[in-house]
Formats: structure tokens, C-alpha cells, sequence
């Protein structure tokens, strides 16, 4: 330690010279992106996404591939995207809690504040979060969608009934599940701004994808059905089955249709996350 | 320079901070006081813009803080020392803020070379100390040597070793010209720090003046005076109309106030009434913040035997911070003479006898 605790001649205001230029947005992406990659908890949810998914698909094509190949032969209809399913498990889970805990560990930990005199313009890093986190997720996405797409072959291959990207739907689905998996870390952002608690966020929003939106099955009639299919993982996962099989217009959304309303869902979340972001004290 | 004009902080029917108007200048080191819920930290939080005043407004070199261009290069806050990940290592909070204000990356070094974290600057923060982690919140602070610090109780969980340098490293900021805003409840500590004071209880702005001014305004100066025949003293004291107290646990001395010491040393010389101590008693911070908030303060602990706002006996708080009279004083005084002596104990005084 020592006595003088600023070298002479430093940039700033006090005794050096004139502060030039802005921290902008550049500047809040860099940070931010080093925010991200620092703290353990992005590789490990990250890592449960990518063996979790993989694992999953390969045990659940291992089980079923003889009950597909059976309905094959038999003439019955039955959809090869299983070799996708572990994504919409441990997959859909990860990416969503990524997405919370991107925001909701600096208010757990107070961190928020110091990110906020650092930066006092408050949508540039939601907007900052956002977009690193879809890119991230996105790339992990997919390379866990391609394998997910492979491991899970190898059963089906056994059984003589395996399938290749020119499968129908099978592009769309592994391309659209990447993408699904960055909507959902966002889905998780804007929550996690919402509710600024992770134990919160997360419970509410895996209740949203995985239980309340099978609730509304059971309301009759064609408000039951239309609550079904816009609800956010009901929506979005569309885009992640093959649907060459037995899709129900009253009761799913066409892929792209499905993708676009979950866009539109988590968009208009992140607008009111961003609302409450400028407003609230931090 | 930071300047609050009208700053309103209300929660529901409470008014954290209440119409607050202040001036914190550069080059000096100014103390924010007051009793706990005051309002002093939501004041602080917002003029980091991190809360919205309902009303009124604060500046930070004529800016609110939200149009800073490069926040860490104009204000640096040091506010609970919690305010950082405990996942991420030191060197890497910091290199986090850095990049967000286009700081180059061997500032942060240099930093960490200032608050004396180099052992532990790759370990994660989350083990740290609060004194390791109110380091690592100052490192944070200077990032961008900015021309305005501010500190919210900066010395929590530091060392003695640690609150020196803290101490200096204020002086020296404002030293270089810079604005220095420093909240503590720790009175003692910012007697010894702040060439400014702003006092504030119940939201509400009590005083913003010197420290000097602060004290001499707010408390009483009194004469301390320890003699042999004290009963004798008292009674001639008591005859020219002084009011006297005694010293609890002392039966030597007694104070008197609103008299000069010359006056009492006279009055014992004149009587041949042997003295061991006269003193006059300067009136600590402690003391003037006392008078100043007593009725200002938020929460009182409910001790029985205690007055609201007095403060439970901590070491080195004590208000007697005695300023022995000069040799002038002494000598006035014939049959006593030993009124120069430090008074810690009467047998220096028979000595002399």
C-alpha cells in the first residue's frame, strides 16, 4: 500500500486531462461478455445443456427405437424427432436458467449496482444480455442439436429405420431448436429482470413452459385450445419436432407461426423488463 | 463538485430523504453524517443514479449521472462492500468494469497494486474478508481516477492498519483537488478526516458547515478541574454562579461550564486551593452530533438509563478529547502549579508538593 494512491497524469476528472469519448454500447457488450464468461455457473449450465440434451436423446431413442420400428413396420404413425427429445428436457431447463441467472445473480449478490454506476444507462445492458446470451445459446443450441441429432440415430440405425437431415422437417427442427433454446435464455432474461429473484424466476417460468400451458387443455372448447397453443413453450416448441405426424391446427401453431409468437411473447417481455429496469431503484 | 437541489426521497408516507439541498465541493473531504435510517445511503444511491429522487435532483459536476459520458472516469463509489459477484476473482470484477468504460486493462493492475490485493487478485472475492472486500470496493472506486469519490462507510471492517490508510488516502484525494463525499456513523473517525461536515437526521439536512464550525456551533466547551479540596472548590464555584458537575466515578473533578479556565485557575489561586488538573475540554464531533440529531434519530436501542441518541460506550469514541492550557494557565495559579501536568493521576501533583 502506499501513501500516493493515484499516479499523476491519469485520465479523469480530478487532476488529469479532459475525459474524451463515451462509454458506449460496444463497451457494455464487451463487459458484459466478459461478465458472462467469468463466473463458473454459465460453463456448468451450459455443460448441462450440451451432455444433458445429448445423454437424454441417446437413452430415450435406445429405449424407443424398437417400439419405432414397430410402428413403422406396422404402418402406424410415429415421429422420428424423438432423436431431439433430450433438448426439450434438460436442454429447454438449462437454456432458461441461463437466461435468469444472467440477470438475477447481480441482484442476489448486489452486483447490480456496481454494474449500474459503471453503466447508468440501463437498457443498453438488458439489450447488451440479451443479444450475447441468444448468440451463446444459439451456438451451443445447435452444436448440442447436431449431436443430439447423430447419438440418437445410432439406435435408430440398429433397427435399419434410421433418418438423415433430409428427413422432413428434420433441418428445420434442429436449426429451429438452437433457436428455441437462445428464445428461452431470453424468455429467462426478461423474467429474471421481471422478478430480480432466481428461485422466483425460475419457478414461474419453468411452471409457464411445463405445467400451465398443459393446464389449459383442460378448459373445453376453442378458448382451451387457443390458451394451449400460444402458450410460450407450447408456441415456441413447434419449431422443434418434425411435425410430419398428427399435428392438430386447433390445438398446435405451424412451426414458423409457433416460433413467431414465442418471438413476439418474449420481445414484449423484454420491452416490459426494460420499462421496469429504468424505473425501479436499484 | 456535487449539488443536490430539493432531493426527495419518498417510500409510501415516509420521507427518506426530505427536500435536501447541498453543495459537496472539490478539494476537500466532506463527511455525510447521521443516525442509522437517516437517509444517508439513499441519498448516496441516488446521486449514483441508482435510485430516482420523487423529487428535486442531484449533479455530479453539473450532470445528473445517468449523462456522465464515462461514469468511471468522473465518480467513483465505494457502496456496501458486497456490491460484486462472488463467483468472478477480483482481478476480473474489475476488469469486468474497466472494459465497460473503455478503461485500459493495466489500470486495473495498478489498482490492485494501490489497495494491496495482489496475493488474492486471482482468487474468487466470495472468501474474501469485509476488509479484503471493501479493499477490492476502493480498487473498484479509483478505477477511473475520477474526480469525485464517494464512500459509504468506507472503514467498515478495516483493520487499524487498514483505516490509516483509508484515512490518508481520502486526504490525499482531495488533496489532488478531487470531491470527496464520505458517510459514516463513526463520528471520531471523521473528526479526524473531514474538513467539511453535512449532517443530515430524518431526511432532512441539519447542518452543512465546517467541521470546526460544526462542532464549535453544537457543543459546549467546558473547563475540567481536579483538585484535592474539589468539595471547597465547588462551593466557591457554585457561590460565583458556575454550574459544576461532577465526574461520575471520579470524586477529584469536577466540570464547569460557560467559564473560562483562567477564570476558575484564578479562583483557586485566590483561595490557596491546590489544583492537579485544569483542562479545557474540546467538544468532540460525538458530542456536537449528539446535541444536533437527538431528536432525529430513527430507531433508538432501548437501553434503560439512557438518553435517545446516546451511543453506547464504544473505545475511542469517548468525547473528552482534552486540550491542555499552556504554561500561561499554570502559572497564573500560585499555590497550585500543576495545572500543566497531564492530570493522570493526582500523585504527580503531590510529587511537586
Amino acid at each position: 500500500m502506499t501513501a500516493t494512491p493515484v499516479a499523476a497524469g491519469r485520465p479523469g476528472t480530478g487532476p488529469g486531462p479532459a475525459i474524451t469519448g463515451r462509454a458506449g454500447f460496444a463497451d457494455v457488450i464487451s463487459s458484459e461478455w466478459m461478465k458472462i464468461r467469468t463466473v463458473r455457473s454459465t460453463f456448468w449450465t451450459l455443460i448441462a445443456l450440451f451432455a444433458g440434451s445429448s445423454v437424454i436423446s441417446l437413452l430415450i431413442t435406445l429405449a424407443a427405437a424398437n417400439s419405432y420400428a414397430k410402428d413403422l413396420a406396422e404402418g402406424k404413425p410415429d415421429s422420428a424427432d424423438i432423436v431431439l427429445a433430450g433438448l426439450a428436457f434438460v436442454g429447454q431447463i438449462a437454456a432458461y436458467v441461463l437466461g435468469v441467472m444472467t440477470i438475477s445473480a447481480e441482484y442476489s449478490t448486489g452486483g447490480i449496482r456496481t454494474t449500474l454506476t459503471a453503466m447508468p444507462r440501463r437498457v443498453e445492458i438488458l439489450v447488451a444480455k440479451a443479444i450475447l446470451l441468444a448468440v451463446i445459446v444459439f451456438v451451443i443450441g445447435l452444436v448440442t442439436a447436431f449431436v443430439c441429432f447423430y447419438l440418437g440415430n445410432i439406435p435408430l440405425h440398429a433397427k435399419h429405420v434410421g433418418i438423415n437431415l433430409s428427413y422432413p422437417g428434420a433441418t428445420r427442427a434442429v436449426f429451429g431448436s438452437a433457436l428455441y433454446l437462445a428464445g428461452l435464455s431470453m424468455f429467462g432474461l426478461a423474467l429474471g429482470f421481471l422478478l430480480r429473484h432466481t428461485a422466483g424466476a425460475i419457478t414461474i417460468g419453468l411452471a409457464l413452459i411445463f405445467i400451465i400451458g398443459n393446464l389449459f387443455t383442460l378448459i373445453p372448447g376453442s378458448v382451451g385450445h387457443w390458451l394451449y397453443k400460444v402458450m410460450p413453450g407450447n408456441a415456441g416448441g413447434q419449431v422443434t419436432s418434425f411435425g410430419e405426424t398428427g399435428r392438430n391446427p386447433d390445438k398446435a401453431f405451424a412451426p414458423w407461426t409457433g416460433f413467431t409468437v414465442f418471438l413476439i411473447e418474449v420481445v414484449v417481455l423484454l420491452i416490459v423488463g426494460a420499462i421496469l429496469f429504468e424505473r425501479r431503484d436499484a | 463538485m456535487i449539488q443536490a437541489v430539493g432531493l426527495t426521497k419518498r417510500y409510501g408516507d415516509k420521507l427518506a430523504v426530505d427536500h435536501a439541498d447541498f453543495v459537496v465541493e472539490a478539494g476537500t473531504v466532506t463527511g455525510f453524517l447521521g443516525p442509522n435510517g437517516a437517509g444517508k445511503s439513499t441519498t448516496m444511491r441516488m446521486i449514483l443514479g441508482l435510485d430516482h429522487p420523487s423529487d428535486g435532483g442531484v449533479t455530479v459536476d453539473g450532470k445528473p449521472y445517468r449523462n456522465l459520458p464515462v461514469p468511471l472516469r468522473e465518480v467513483g463509489a465505494l457502496l456496501d462492500a458486497k456490491s460484486v459477484h462472488g463467483g468472478r476473482t477480483a482481478y476480473n470484477h474489475l476488469a469486468c468494469l474497466a472494459r465497460s468504460n473503455g478503461i485500459p486493462m493495466r489500470r486495473v493492475d495498478e489498482v490492485i497494486g494501490l489497495v494491496g490485493l495482489e496475493q488474492v487478485a486471482k482468487k474468487r472475492s466470495k472468501n474474501f474478508s469485509l476488509g479484503m472486500g471493501q479493499r477490492l470496493g476502493i480498487a473498484a472506486a479509483l478505477l477511473g481516477d475520477p474526480g469525485t469519490l464517494l464512500f459509504d462507510e468506507p472503514v467498515n471492517g478495516l483493520d487499524p492498519e487498514g483505516i490509516l490508510w483509508v484515512r490518508n488516502l481520502m486526504k490525499s484525494l482531495a488533496a489532488q483537488g478531487r470531491t470527496v463525499f464520505v458517510s459514516s456513523h463513526l463520528m471520531s473517525e471523521m473528526a479526524l478526516t473531514a474538513d467539511r461536515v453535512i449532517v443530515i437526521g430524518r431526511g432532512q439536512i441539519k447542518a452543512d458547515t465546517t467541521m470546526r464550525e460544526f462542532i464549535a456551533q453544537n457543543a459546549t466547551t467546558h473547563v475540567r478541574v481536579r483538585s484535592p479540596h474539589i468539595g471547597k472548590l465547588r462551593e466557591l464555584m457554585a457561590g460565583k454562579g458556575w454550574r459544576t458537575e461532577a465526574l461520575p466515578d471520579d470524586d477529584g473533578a469536577v466540570e464547569v461550564f460557560d467559564v473560562a479556565s483562567e477564570a476558575v485557575g484564578d479562583l483557586a489561586g485566590q483561595n490557596g486551593l491546590w489544583l492537579h488538573e485544569l483542562a479545557v475540554i474540546q467538544p468532540s464531533l460525538e458530542e456536537a452530533f449528539m446535541s444536533m440529531t437527538a431528536d432525529s434519530v430513527e430507531y433508538h436501542a432501548g437501553v434503560p438509563g439512557m438518553e435517545p441518541g446516546q451511543i453506547l460506550g464504544q473505545p475511542g469514541l469517548g468525547p473528552d478529547q482534552p486540550v491542555w492550557q499552556g504554561q500561561g494557565g499554570g502559572q497564573s495559579q500560585a499555590p497550585g502549579g500543576t495545572s500543566s501536568s497531564t492530570g493522570s493521576s493526582t500523585g504527580s501533583g503531590e510529587a511537586r508538593r
